[in-house]
């Protein structure tokens, strides 16, 4: 079976100044998709998420950070799955805690996921 | 990381950011709060991050602390103003290491003093240079982890006002440079007062009907209790503030039977008493047995009341004149129109409706009673129990006409049609 990749992107603002119980909500809410995909066999991996702070590596091997930290689309996790096609992936992409805090989902097909079975 | 379980304990968030905010202020100053909080939101957060995937580690509550710590620590020494905040922090101790002050809010923080740091914000929140308004919004604030969305929420305030509130709460203690010290012997009867005050108030604020039933109200309720019974632990409780908490518990006992699955208001009358929370119940009797003094509060004489209901197995079982007796010494202590409502509703409820009609009169010529609507409902309540239908109709039109809520409307109009079969 096909496996993505869904890497999510954004939803830093909108809770940047939520309550420490709208905080809580959105992590349960994730655990709750997260325990759900596992019983249910799709959520292969629930990945993890990605400190905001790191550097990029240019052609000229110049070294430069703060590039993304700006940007609304900043990767903030990942986690892999497994679905028979993209149109399956998309919908269980649409049901993650991404869309509902503000953030995007890209879902991407792992280029050899069909080998990685044999 | 280790996984283990998917569920944090409900609140977590809010006690631990509590928790911290309060050690955290007590070692660097009132000052700092500002920037305590946004550190404290900072480490909620990266938790989050952390956890949302991966579960949450063995020792939340440990993994959190270390992370705020070291943000502020680290935001503090990159603003080189290290040696100014252990001034201000009232250790004086101006060559204090960093290490030293670290490991004094390490032990600040472990579990068996932090009451002791959440003490002293209690009286620092209640601080007598602040309207009772202010102490409140503050205290669901700094002590209860409450956002100011959800406080707005709470008590029906726009959510602008609670900023500010709150807002030139802190400025003002910070200015003031106020310690997170405990009251001295001295100051203690009067400070406590005041926090018995904030927190009987911020109770009844969660638990009135007459402000909607958004679910954030019964945690406003449950937080006033978590408060009073973390006074009641202290050295700085009283009798007091035990018969608080023991009356607290009794009326929290009866949160989910005061209204039904659409909201809409029960009355105690028609309350399904299965419902009431029998443990709560008998927690709430063992603070009021620990509660004994030769000079009871007004706390005592409500939580009494509180129990009478409690205990009673229905409205016609009630001993109703017990109630009377003991809102006849509520009066005595203080003076109040509430009170004298609630006792010629008890008195109705004995049996003697003309003596409860004759001090309902009295008080329907008190200006400040005019536009109660509760006291034509008292009205409406003692001629069904006369059997005058046709009076008792007329009262709740009344009453029907001095309300705008819509769930007060609903219910009125519950008992009109009720009377009208």
């Amino acid at each position: 079976m096909p496996k993505y990749m869904f890497i999510y992107r954004g939803g830093h603002e909108k809770i940047k100044h939520a309550s420490p119980e709208q905080i809580q909500q959105v992590m349960q809410m994730w655990m709750d998709w997260i325990e759900g995909g596992t019983e249910a066999g799709w959520m292969l991996d629930a990945g993890d998420g990605l400190k905001p702070s790191g550097a990029v590596v240019n052609t000229d091997l110049s070294v430069t950070n703060g590039l993304f930290a700006e940007s609304k689309a900043l990767v903030g996790g990942y986690s892999l799955v497994e679905a028979s096609d993209l149109t399956t992936a998309i919908e269980l992409a649409k049901d993650s805690p991404m869309p509902k805090s503000g953030g995007i989902v890209e879902v991407r097909e792992i280029a050899n996921s069909g080998k990685q079975d044999a | 990381m280790k996984q283990s379980t998917n569920q944090l304990v409900e609140h977590f968030f809010r006690h631990e950011s509590a928790n911290l905010v309060a050690v955290l202020t007590r070692a660097f100053g009132m000052r700092r709060i500002d920037l305590i909080e946004d550190m404290v939101q900072v480490a909620m957060l990266e938790a989050m991050h952390a956890w949302k995937q991966r579960g949450i580690p063995g020792n939340p509550a440990a993994w959190i602390h270390h992370v705020a710590k070291h943000r502020i620590l680290d935001t503090l020494r990159r603003e080189k103003t290290y040696e100014k905040a252990v001034a201000l922090s009232g250790l004086s101790m101006a060559d204090q290491s960093i290490n030293a002050q670290e490991s004094i809010v390490d032990q600040w923080l472990e579990e068996e003093h932090l009451p002791d740091s959440l003490l002293r914000m209690i009286f620092v929140c209640c601080h007598p240079s602040l309207d009772r308004k202010t102490q409140i919004a503050l205290t669901l604030k700094t002590l209860c982890g409450f956002g100011i969305s959800e406080i707005a929420r709470g008590l029906l305030l726009p959510s602008e006002t609670v900023k500010k509130r709150v807002q030139r709460a802190k400025n003002s203690l910070a200015t003031a440079n106020v310690q997170l010290e405990l009251p001295s012997n001295d100051q203690l009867t009067l400070r406590r007062d005041a926090v018995h005050d904030v927190l009987y108030l911020m109770f009844n604020e969660g638990y009135s009907t007459s402000h909607g039933t958004e679910p954030i109200r019964d945690d406003i309720c449950e937080e006033a209790a978590r408060l009073c019974h973390l006074l009641c632990e202290s050295p700085c409780s009283s009798p007091a503030t035990k018969a608080l908490l023991a009356l607290l518990l009794f009326h929290a006992a009866r949160l989910d039977a005061r209204t039904d699955e659409d909201g809409a208001v029960i009355l105690l009358e028609d309350q399904d008493r299965t419902k009431w929370d029998r443990c709560l119940i008998g927690t709430a009797q063992s603070w009021l047995g620990q509660s004994k003094t030769d000079q009871p509060t007004t706390f005592h004489l409500e939580a009494a009341i509180a129990m009478q209901h409690c205990l009673s197995p229905s409205v016609e079982a009630t001993d109703w004149g017990t109630i009377v007796l003991l809102y006849s010494r509520l009066i005595q202590l203080r003076e109040s129109p509430v009170y004298a409502l609630n006792r010629a509703i008890a008195m109705g409820q004995a049996g003697d409706t003309h003596e409860a009609l004759s001090q309902l009169q009295k008080l329907q010529n008190r200006e400040d009673m005019k536009h109660y609507l509760l006291l034509d409902c008292a009205f409406a309540r003692i001629h069904e129990l006369e059997g005058n239908k046709e009076a008792a109709i007329d009262s709740y039109l009344v009453a029907l006409s001095k309300t705008v809520a819509p769930h007060e409307k609903a219910l009125l109009e519950k008992k009109l049609r009720k009377l009208a079969d």
